[in-house]
C-alpha cells in the first residue's frame, strides 16, 4: 500500500485532477468482486450507452482488478480538488461503491471520518504521468454537446446558410462547413 | 438523477440517515459555550473589536479573569450584565504566550496554527489583498487576544470601552494594539446595500428556529466542539478536553468594500435604475431588502425579505438553470443548498457556517458614485469547528472558484478573488448575459484565525502557570 506520504493531490490538468486507489483484494473475495462490478455495470450510469452518471464531478470510472484478482484499480479523473472533497466522499460516493469495496482491505464500513481518510490516503497513488485530450469540466463537456447538438440539428436546416449570414452569427459560421 | 446506486440500492444520505441514539442525546452545555457563537445579538447595535497584545503572560491571564464574570453564555439578554455583549478569543500566538502547552498548542488545527496570513495565497488573499498591504497589526504575531463588544446603544459601548480602558491601566502587560468599530443598521443593511445574514443555520439544540423548512437543524459539532458534527463522529478537539470542550474556532477578516466602484459599475452595464436593481440582485441572489430572487424573481419584495419566516424559506431544485437566481450568485455560491444534491459529489451540510458579520465606516449615501476616499465594508466574522472544510472550503472552492457550477473562469461578483477579468453569467431568457470583467469590489484589509474556548477552558487558560 501506499504511504501517506506519497499521497497528495493528483496531477491536475486544467479544472481536472487525477485521482488513481489502488487496493488490495481480501483473500478470496475475487469472485464477489467481479460479481459486484457486472451489477455495477448493469445499473443505470454505467449501462452500455449511458452516459449520466450519479456522481456528476468525474468524467470516466474504472475498475480493474489485477494480479490475478488480488490487487483492485479504481481510476478516474475529478473535476476539481479532489483532496478538498474528501470528507464529502464519505457522505455520498463512496457508499455508491459499497458493495465493491466490501471486498477489500481497509474497507470496513468506514465508521469514521478518520477511517475514510485512512482509507482513501492509502490506496491514493499520484499518477507519474497525466495528459487530457480536451480541457472542460464534467459540466461544461455536457453543456458544450448540448449546445453542437442543437447547432447540428439548426445546419439541417435548410434554411441555416442563409440565416448564418447574419454577422453576428459569425462564429458559428465559421464552424459550420463540415 | 438516478439516485438508487448500482451498489447500495438505499443510497443512504447523511440527510436521512438514521442516527445512533447516542449522538442525538449529548445535550449542549450552553452555560460553557460563549454566547456570541450560537446566538445573534438583537439588532441593531453598535460595537467595536480589540486586538490586545499580550507582552506579560500573568497580565494575560489575569485579562482572562476579569472578563470571565462579564461573559455571558446563552441567547443574549437585552440588557447585558456589563453593558455589552462580550465575546473574547485567542490567536495560536496568544495561546503560546499565555503559556499552554506546546503539546496542547500542536492539537490545534493546523490551518489555525498557521493562522491567516500563512493561508492567504490557498485562501486568495493575493494583490491588493495580500498580507504585505494588510493593515497593521493584523496578521502579525502581535496579534494575541480578539475581543468583540458589541452594545445596544453607543453609549452603553462607550462606558463599556471606557471601563475596560481603567481596567487596562491595572493590567498594563496586555496592550489594546487595534480597535475598529462596527455596527449593524436596523435595516440589516451592508454598505452595498443589501440585508445581510440571512441563511444562518439552525443548530441541533440551540433551540433557535428553523427558518428554512425541510432542512434539519444542523449537528452542533458542526460549530462547537465536542459534540457529534454530519459525519457522525467529533471534530478534532484541542487536548486537554477542559480547553477544547465546547470551544469554537473564528474567523475574523476586515474586508474593504469598494462601493463606489460596485455602483458605477452596475450603472454601466445598466440601462435604467430598475435593470441597475436587477444586475445587483443577480449577483447577490437576494434583492436589497433580502428577498430572494427564487421566491421574488422580478421585482423586490420588501415585506419578504424583512420577514424571517419566509426569506430563508426555499431551495433552488425548481431554478438548477439558474433563470431566476444565478448559479454564480453570491448567496447561492456561499450556501447552494440543495443545489447540488443531486450531483452525489459534495455534501453541503459539511461546509455551513455561522457568521457573525458586522459593517464598519460610514456608508456612502444613497446615489453617489464617486469614491469619497473612506474605508468601509464588512467585518466577516465566522464561527465553526472546521477551519478547512467550513470557511476555507466555501471561500477556495465556492467563491473563488467556478468549477462546481461549470464555470471554472468566474468567480464569486463580489467577494471573489478576482483579478477583474472574470465574468458573471445571468442565464435569462431568450439569450444569457455576461458582464464581462467583474472589478474587484472587496479588498482584504487582514484578518485571523481564532479560538472562542468556552467558559470553564478560560478558567483554566486564567490559572496556567
Amino acid at each position: 500500500m501506499g504511504s501517506e506520504a506519497s499521497s497528495r493531490p493528483g496531477v491536475r490538468v486544467g479544472s481536472t485532477s487525477e485521482f488513481s486507489l489502488f487496493f488490495h483484494v481480501k483473500p478470496g473475495h475475487g469472485e464477489a468482486l467481479h460479481q459486484a462490478l457486472r451489477e455495477l455495470q448493469d445499473a443505470p450510469g454505467y449501462r452500455p450507452g449511458d452516459y449520466e452518471m450519479p456522481i456528476a464531478s468525474i468524467h470516466e470510472a474504472r475498475f480493474v482488478p489485477f494480479d490475478d484478482d488480488t490487487r483492485l484499480l479504481f481510476a478516474t479523473s475529478f473535476d476539481g480538488p479532489w483532496d478538498a472533497y474528501m470528507e464529502d466522499f464519505a457522505a455520498k460516493p463512496l457508499k455508491l461503491f459499497d458493495s465493491i469495496f466490501q471486498h477489500v482491505v481497509g474497507y470496513e464500513g468506514l465508521p469514521s471520518l478518520q477511517a475514510v481518510k485512512d482509507f482513501i490516503l492509502s490506496a491514493q497513488q499520484t499518477a507519474g504521468g497525466y495528459a487530457r485530450n480536451y480541457g472542460g469540466t464534467v459540466k461544461e463537456i455536457r453543456k458544450a454537446i448540448t449546445v453542437n447538438d442543437a447547432f447540428q440539428e439548426v445546419l439541417d436546416d435548410p434554411e441555416a446558410a442563409d440565416a448564418l449570414q447574419h454577422p453576428a452569427l459569425r462564429p458559428l459560421l465559421d464552424v459550420a462547413a463540415d | 438523477m438516478n439516485s438508487p446506486t448500482p451498489a447500495s440500492p438505499q443510497s443512504p444520505s447523511r440527510n436521512t440517515e438514521p442516527t445512533e441514539p447516542t449522538e442525538t442525546t449529548v445535550p449542549l452545555e450552553i452555560d460553557d459555550i460563549q454566547g456570541g457563537a450560537l446566538y445573534e445579538r438583537p439588532s441593531p447595535y453598535v460595537g467595536t473589536y480589540l486586538l490586545l497584545q499580550i507582552h506579560e503572560p500573568a497580565d494575560g491571564r489575569e485579562l482572562i479573569r476579569r472578563l470571565l464574570p462579564l461573559l455571558e453564555p446563552g441567547p443574549a439578554s437585552t440588557e447585558p450584565r456589563s453593558g455589552a455583549w462580550l465575546t473574547v478569543a485567542f490567536t495560536y500566538e496568544g495561546l503560546t504566550v499565555l503559556g499552554v502547552p506546546q503539546e496542547s498548542l500542536d492539537s490545534f488545527a493546523p490551518e489555525f496554527r498557521q493562522g491567516m496570513a500563512a493561508r492567504a495565497a490557498e485562501l486568495g488573499d493575493v494583490g491588493a489583498s495580500s498580507p504585505e498591504h494588510w493593515e497593521k497589526p493584523l496578521g502579525t504575531r502581535d496579534v494575541h487576544i480578539a475581543l468583540a463588544a458589541l452594545a445596544p446603544d453607543a453609549a452603553d459601548l462607550e462606558s463599556v470601552v471606557a471601563r475596560a480602558r481603567r481596567a487596562q491601566e491595572e493590567i498594563p502587560g496586555v496592550e489594546v494594539i487595534w480597535r475598529q468599530d462596527c455596527y449593524q443598521l436596523p435595516t440589516g443593511r451592508t454598505s452595498f446595500g443589501f440585508k445581510d445574514g440571512i441563511g444562518q443555520p439552525a443548530v441541533e439544540g440551540v433551540g433557535t428556529p428553523t427558518t428554512r423548512r425541510g432542512e434539519p437543524p444542523i449537528k452542533a459539532g458542526e460549530f462547537i466542539l465536542g459534540y457529534p458534527d454530519e459525519t457522525g463522529g467529533l471534530a478534532p478537539m484541542p487536548t486537554p478536553e477542559v480547553l477544547g470542550r465546547n470551544g469554537t474556532y473564528i474567523v475574523f477578516r476586515k474586508l474593504h468594500t469598494r462601493v463606489a466602484a460596485y455602483r458605477q459599475y452596475l450603472r454601466d452595464k445598466a440601462r435604467t435604475r430598475e435593470e441597475e436593481a436587477l444586475l445587483g440582485a443577480k449577483m447577490v441572489g437576494r434583492w436589497q431588502s433580502g428577498a430572494p430572487l427564487v421566491l421574488s424573481p422580478d421585482e423586490d419584495d420588501p415585506e419578504l425579505g424583512s420577514d424571517p419566516g419566509r426569506n430563508n424559506d426555499f431551495g433552488y431544485t425548481s431554478d438548477l438553470r439558474g433563470f431566476k437566481c444565478p448559479a454564480g450568485a453570491h448567496a447561492r455560491r456561499a450556501n447552494p443548498r440543495d443545489s447540488l444534491d443531486h450531483e452525489m459529489s459534495v455534501d453541503v451540510r459539511l461546509h455551513r457556517m455561522i457568521r457573525r458579520g458586522t459593517s464598519y465606516g460610514p456608508m456612502l449615501p444613497e446615489g453617489v458614485l464617486e469614491d469619497d476616499g473612506e474605508d468601509r465594508g464588512i467585518i466577516f466574522v465566522f464561527a465553526g469547528a472546521h477551519l478547512k472544510r467550513q470557511f476555507e472550503f466555501v471561500k477556495t472552492q465556492w467563491l473563488n472558484d467556478g468549477i462546481f457550477i461549470g464555470a471554472p473562469a468566474e468567480k464569486d461578483p463580489l467577494v471573489g478573488a478576482t483579478d477583474g477579468s472574470g465574468a458573471f453569467t445571468i442565464p435569462q431568457h431568450p439569450i444569457r448575459r455576461r458582464l464581462p470583467d467583474v472589478p474587484p469590489f472587496v479588498v482584504t484589509r487582514g484578518g485571523e484565525y481564532c479560538f472562542a474556548p468556552g467558559l470553564r477552558a478560560l478558567r483554566w487558560l486564567a490559572e496556567l502557570t
